[in-house]
C-alpha cells in the first residue's frame, strides 16, 4: 500500500478518527493548561505588581519559587501546609482503607447479617459532598473556644470538646477517611468478589492456619489492587478543599489546596500555581508508580474463576455483635448527620436546642432586617432557585459531554488497545483526575480570560463551568467505558460489520444497549460529582452563574449557618434521591462506575 | 488404611437440594470419580468430604474417624482431614513462584529447610518441570500449571487425594497425556483418588468404580464395565457410553418361559434374559437399550436399512442406520467407510443389551437378541 491508501484506509475506520480528534482535543485542554501553569509560576499577575519590584505584568520572575520554596516565610506558605497535606492524604488513607477493606471483607466473605442494607448505606458518605461530614462534626462538636454556638455534644452533656477534636486534623483525617472508604470499600470488594476462593481453600487444604492464609494469600494477592486503591485515595485526598476549608481554617490549618485557594484569589497567584504544579507532579508520580506496579511480572491474570462456591467464614459468636456494630456505625455516619442538618436549620439561636427556640424561618420565612441581612428562607428565597437551577443544569450538561465522550473515548481506545495512540488517549482522558480541582478551575479561569482562536473570552460565562467539569469528570466516564467495552467481545460488534450495519447503527442498536448499565454509570458520576462540587467552580463563579455548593459556601464563610445547613440538606436529599432513582431505573450504579464489579 | 465413608449425607442450598441422602464407601486405594451431568452435586460431594463445604445432614467418617456429623455437631476443618486437593483452574498462588507454591505445604508442617528444597526437587523431575522452578504462574502454559498444580498436591504425600476436574482446562490432546499420567500417579502414591468429572470418557478410562449421580441423587456405584454392560437404570445408560445407547420403545409378551417377544413399530425381536428371568404382562411396555458396537452391519442380519450418515475416524466408523421406523446407531470398527444411502442388513451380536421398564426406567435384566 502506498503512503495514501495507508491513510486513507486509516481514516475509514471509526475508532481512528476518534482516538485522532480526542488526542488533539484533550491535549489542547490538559497539556496546554499544564504550560500554562507552568509559565504562571514564572510571570508577574497583576496583583503582585506591588511585591515584584519594577516589573511590569507579564514580565518574567523567579520571585514566586525563591519565595515559595527559600525563604524566610516559605515554612508558612508552603513546608508547613505541604507537611499537613501529607499528613492528611496519608491519615485518610489509612482510615478509608482499613474501614472500608474490613466492610469489604466482611461483606464478600463471611456469613455477617444485613448485607445489604450496609452496602447500600455503606456508598452514602461518597454520594454526599465531602463537607457534608465536614458540616455534621461542626453541629455535633463545635466549642465555643473558637468563635460562636456550641455543638449539640456540648449542649447534651455540657463539656467542651478539645481544640483538637473540634478542629485541625484530627476531625479532617475522620470525615474524608469516611468519606472515601466508600471508594475503597468498592474496589476492594470488587477485587475480593473477583479473587477465586479457591485460592484460599487451597492454602487451607494444605494446614495452613487462618492468619497465615490472610498474610501469606489473601494480603498478597489484593496487594497491588489495595495498592492503586491507596493511591486513588491519596490523591482525592490530597486535592481535597471544603473539609479542611470547614474544619482547619478557625484553627489556622492550612493544607495546599487551601492555601491555593487563598494565594490564587488573594494576592499571589503565582504561589497558588506553584502548588498546583506540585500537587499535580505529586498526582503523575502516583499514576506512574500505579502503572509500573500493575505492569510487573507477577501480574494477577489468574484472578478469575469461579467463585460462586464461595463458603462463607462463620463468625461464629460474633456475628450479631459485629453486625449491629456495623449496621450502628453506618448509621451514624448516613443518617445522623442528616438529622443534625435538620435541626440546625429550625434553630432560631444557634447552641440553643430548647423546643422554643425552633423556628422555620430560615426555611419559609419572609426575610426580615434583623436576621442575615434580609435574607429570605431557602424555599422562598429565587436565589437559592436560581442556584438550584444552575447546578442542575450544569451538572445534567456535563454528565451528558463527560459521559457521552467518555464512551466514545471507552470504545475507541478498547478498539485499538495496545497502539500507542490509544494509550496516549487513555493517559490524556485520566490526566484530569490528577489536577487538583482548585488548580484545574484556576488554569482555566487564567487560560480562557482570553480569546483563543476560535473560542471566544469565557471569563464568567456558564460555558466555562460546563467546559472545566466536563474535562476534570472525563475520566470517570472514560473508565467505566473502558471497562465495559473490555467485557465485550469484538465478534459482537463485526457480527454487524458483516451484515453490513453501519457504525453508528451498531453503537446504537448494539454495543451500548449491550452495556447500557457501565455506560450510564458513566454518566451518573460525573452527575453525582459535579452537582457536589466546591473547589472546581469556587473560582469561576460570577453572581449570575453560582450553584448551590458555592452559595452553601459563602453562607458559611459569612455564619449563616442556617442557611448554609439547610442548603447543605437540600443538596445531599437531591444527590441521594437522583442517585436511587438512576440506579432504579437504569441500573447504573456508582460502584460500575468507579470500577467495582 | 484410609477408608472414606458417607452416610446419609444431605446438602441444601436455600430451597434447592444438591446432596440428597448419599451413602456411599470409597476403600482405600481406589480411583473413584464421581460423575454426572453438570449440577448433578458431584463437586458439592467432593468438597464436603474435604472439608470446604459443610452437610446439612449426615455423617462422612475419614479412616474411620468421623470427620463431620450433623447429629453430633462434629466438623473437623480441612486442614486437619489430612487430604490433597487439586481444583479445577488449579488455583496457584499468583504472586509465587512454582518452587514456593510446592514448598509452601511443607512449610506448614514445619520441615527443614533442606528437606523442602530436596522434596520439591525430587516433585519436579517427576513432574518434569525442573525448569520452570523460578517462574510465576502467570509465565506457565495450562499444562504447565496443571503439573505445578499436581506436584503442590503430591508434596505433603497426602494418602487422599480429591480432584475436582482437573483436566477439564486442557486441550484433547494434553488431557490424553494427563490421563495416562494420572492413572501412573494412583499406582506409584499408592493413594485414594476421588475425581470428579462430567466426561463419562474420562470416568471410564481413569476409575477403578464410578459413582453416577443425578439432581444429587445416587444412580449407580459400580466398576466402570459394570455400569457400562449392566446399567441400573435408563439415566446411566444413556449417560455412559459414546456413541450414544441406541434406545427403542417396546411392548412385550411372554412367549415361553424364558423369552420374550419384543415389537417396536415394525421390528421384532426374541429377547432372552441372561441375568435373571422375568416375567412380563401382555402389552408391558419396554425400553430396549443397545449399544452400537452390538450393531453388526453384515448381509447374515435380518434387519433391512440404509446408510443414513457415516463419521470415520479412522480406527473406527459410526454409522447411522435408517431402518422403516428408527434411526439405529452403530460402530464399525477399523478404517471402512460407507456411502450415503447405500442399503445394508444389521444384526446383533451381545449379551449385553438392556430391557428397562418403561415408567420407572429401572434395568429388568440383560440378555441377548435372537
Amino acid at each position: 500500500m502506498n503512503y495514501r491508501n495507508r491513510v486513507k484506509s486509516f481514516l475509514k475506520k471509526p475508532h481512528n478518527i476518534i482516538l485522532i480528534t480526542l488526542a488533539f482535543i484533550l491535549a489542547y485542554l490538559t497539556v496546554v493548561p499544564m504550560i500554562t501553569i507552568i509559565l504562571d509560576t514564572f510571570t508577574v499577575h497583576q496583583s503582585e505588581l506591588m511585591r515584584v519590584k519594577g516589573a511590569r505584568v507579564g514580565d518574567f520572575t523567579l520571585y514566586h519559587w525563591t519565595k515559595v520554596l527559600f525563604s524566610s516565610a516559605s515554612k508558612k506558605v508552603f513546608y508547613q501546609p505541604f507537611l499537613n497535606t501529607m499528613l492528611v492524604s496519608f491519615g485518610t488513607c489509612f482510615i478509608a482503607i482499613s474501614f472500608g477493606g474490613i466492610v469489604a471483607w466482611l461483606v464478600t466473605r463471611t456469613n455477617m447479617r444485613y448485607k445489604g442494607i450496609i452496602s447500600t448505606l455503606f456508598i452514602f458518605p461518597y454520594i454526599m459532598p465531602s463537607w457534608t461530614l465536614a458540616m455534621a462534626w461542626l453541629n455535633f462538636f463545635k466549642n465555643s473556644l473558637v468563635g460562636g454556638s456550641t455543638g449539640f455534644f456540648t449542649a447534651l452533656t455540657g463539656i467542651q470538646t478539645a481544640n483538637w477534636f473540634a478542629y485541625g486534623p484530627f476531625p479532617i483525617v475522620i470525615v474524608l477517611g469516611l468519606h472515601y472508604a466508600p471508594f475503597a470499600y468498592i474496589l476492594i470488594g470488587g477485587i475480593l468478589r473477583n479473587m477465586d476462593a479457591n485460592l484460599e481453600e487451597a492454602a487451607l487444604i494444605l494446614k495452613a492456619s487462618r492468619s497465615k492464609i490472610m498474610r501469606k494469600i489473601t494480603i498478597p494477592i489484593v496487594m497491588p489492587a489495595m495498592l492503586s486503591t491507596f493511591l486513588l485515595v491519596f490523591s482525592s485526598a490530597m486535592s481535597a478543599f471544603a473539609v479542611p476549608a470547614f474544619l482547619g481554617t478557625s484553627v489556622r490549618f492550612q493544607v495546599l489546596t487551601t492555601q491555593m485557594y487563598r494565594t490564587l484569589n488573594g494576592l499571589n497567584p503565582g504561589y497558588g500555581y506553584i502548588m498546583a504544579l506540585i500537587m499535580i507532579s505529586i498526582g503523575v508520580l502516583i499514576l506512574g508508580v500505579n502503572q509500573w506496579i500493575i505492569g510487573k511480572r507477577k501480574s494477577f491474570t489468574t484472578i478469575t474463576g469461579k467463585s460462586s462456591n464461595i463458603a462463607f467464614i462463620n463468625l461464629r459468636a460474633f456475628k450479631s455483635i459485629i453486625s449491629a456494630l456495623l449496621l450502628v456505625i453506618v448509621t451514624l455516619v448516613c443518617i445522623v448527620p442528616l438529622i443534625s442538618f435538620a435541626i440546625e436549620s429550625f434553630i432560631m439561636e444557634p447552641g440553643n436546642y430548647s423546643l422554643d427556640n425552633f423556628t422555620t424561618v430560615f426555611w419559609v420565612g419572609q426575610g426580615s432586617p434583623e436576621i442575615a441581612n434580609g435574607e429570605p428562607g431557602v424555599l422562598r428565597n429565587p436565589a437559592i432557585y436560581h442556584g438550584l437551577w444552575n447546578s442542575v443544569r450544569l451538572s445534567v450538561l456535563v454528565a451528558f459531554i463527560a459521559g457521552s465522550t467518555g464512551i466514545l473515548a471507552g470504545y475507541a481506545i478498547v478498539k485499538k488497545r495496545n497502539s500507542r495512540l490509544s494509550m496516549l488517549v487513555n493517559n490524556l482522558a485520566f490526566f484530569p483526575y490528577l489536577m487538583p480541582s482548585m488548580a484545574f478551575g484556576a488554569i482555566y479561569l487564567s487560560m480562557f480570560a482570553v480569546r483563543r482562536g476560535f473560542i471566544p473570552p469565557l471569563y464568567g460565562t456558564f460555558a466555562l463551568l460546563v467546559l472545566v467539569g466536563a474535562v476534570k469528570y472525563l475520566p470517570f466516564a472514560s473508565r467505566a467505558s473502558v471497562g465495559a467495552m473490555h467485557q465485550l467481545s469484538n465478534e459482537i460488534e463485526e457480527a454487524g460489520t458483516i451484515q453490513g450495519i453501519g457504525w453508528w447503527k451498531r453503537m446504537i442498536r448494539i454495543i451500548i444497549p449491550i452495556q447500557k448499565a457501565s455506560f450510564l454509570s458513566g454518566y451518573l458520576l460525573p452527575f453525582i460529582s459535579s452537582m457536589r462540587e466546591l473547589s472546581l467552580f469556587i473560582l469561576l463563579v460570577t453572581p449570575s452563574t453560582r450553584i448551590l455548593t458555592t452559595m452553601l459556601f459563602q453562607y458559611n464563610e459569612k455564619g449563616w449557618n442556617q442557611y448554609a445547613n439547610a442548603i447543605n440538606l437540600i443538596i445531599v436529599l437531591f444527590v441521594v434521591a437522583s442517585n436511587v432513582i438512576v440506579n432504579r431505573v437504569t441500573g447504573a450504579s456508582i460502584d460500575k462506575g468507579i470500577g467495582g464489579q | 488404611m484410609p477408608e472414606i465413608r458417607l452416610q446419609n449425607i444431605t446438602k441444601r442450598f436455600g430451597k434447592s437440594v444438591a446432596v440428597d441422602n448419599l451413602s456411599l464407601v470409597i476403600r482405600d486405594r481406589e480411583f473413584v470419580t464421581l460423575l454426572g451431568p453438570s449440577g448433578c452435586g458431584k463437586t458439592t460431594t467432593l468438597r464436603m468430604i474435604a472439608g470446604l463445604e459443610t452437610p446439612t445432614d449426615g455423617e462422612i467418617y475419614i479412616d474411620d474417624t468421623c470427620v463431620f456429623s450433623a447429629e453430633h455437631g462434629i466438623d473437623i476443618s480441612p486442614d486437619k482431614r489430612n487430604v490433597g486437593f487439586l481444583f479445577q483452574n488449579y488455583a496457584l498462588w499468583p504472586h509465587m513462584t512454582v518452587y514456593k507454591n510446592i514448598s509452601f505445604g511443607l512449610e506448614n508442617l514445619k520441615w527443614e529447610h533442606a528437606r523442602i528444597t530436596a522434596r520439591v526437587d525430587e516433585l519436579l523431575s517427576m513432574l518434569r518441570i525442573s525448569e520452570l522452578r523460578d517462574r510465576y504462574p502467570a509465565e506457565l502454559s495450562g499444562g504447565q500449571q496443571q503439573r505445578v498444580a499436581i506436584a503442590r498436591t503430591l508434596a505433603t504425600g497426602p494418602k487422599i487425594l480429591f480432584m475436582d476436574e482437573p483436566l477439564s482446562n486442557l486441550d484433547a490432546k494434553l488431557r490424553m497425556d494427563m490421563r495416562a499420567e494420572l492413572k501412573r500417579l494412583h499406582v506409584e502414591t499408592d493413594s485414594t483418588f476421588v475425581y470428579v468429572t462430567h466426561d463419562q470418557l474420562e470416568a471410564m478410562t481413569l476409575s477403578t468404580k464410578i459413582c453416577l449421580l443425578q439432581e444429587g441423587v445416587l444412580q449407580q456405584f459400580a466398576p466402570p464395565l459394570e455400569t457400562y454392560h449392566n446399567p441400573s437404570n435408563y439415566f446411566v445408560a444413556d449417560f455412559v457410553g459414546s456413541p450414544n445407547i441406541n434406545m427403542l420403545e417396546v411392548t412385550g409378551e411372554n412367549v415361553n418361559l424364558d423369552e420374550v417377544r419384543l415389537t417396536s413399530n415394525g421390528l421384532r425381536f426374541l429377547f432372552v434374559p441372561t441375568s435373571s428371568s422375568i416375567t412380563v404382562q401382555e402389552g408391558q411396555e419396554f425400553l430396549l437399550g443397545i449399544r452400537p458396537e452390538d450393531i453388526v452391519i453384515s448381509p447374515e442380519g435380518n434387519i433391512e436399512g440404509s446408510i443414513y450418515s457415516t463419521l470415520p475416524s479412522g480406527m473406527e466408523t459410526i454409522v447411522k442406520i435408517q431402518t422403516e421406523n428408527h434411526l439405529l446407531t452403530s460402530v464399525v470398527f477399523g478404517g471402512v467407510d460407507f456411502s450415503m444411502g447405500e442399503a445394508v442388513r444389521i444384526g446383533f451380536k451381545s449379551e449385553h443389551n438392556v430391557l428397562f421398564d418403561r415408567k420407572s426406567e429401572r434395568n429388568l435384566a440383560t440378555g441377548k437378541l435372537l
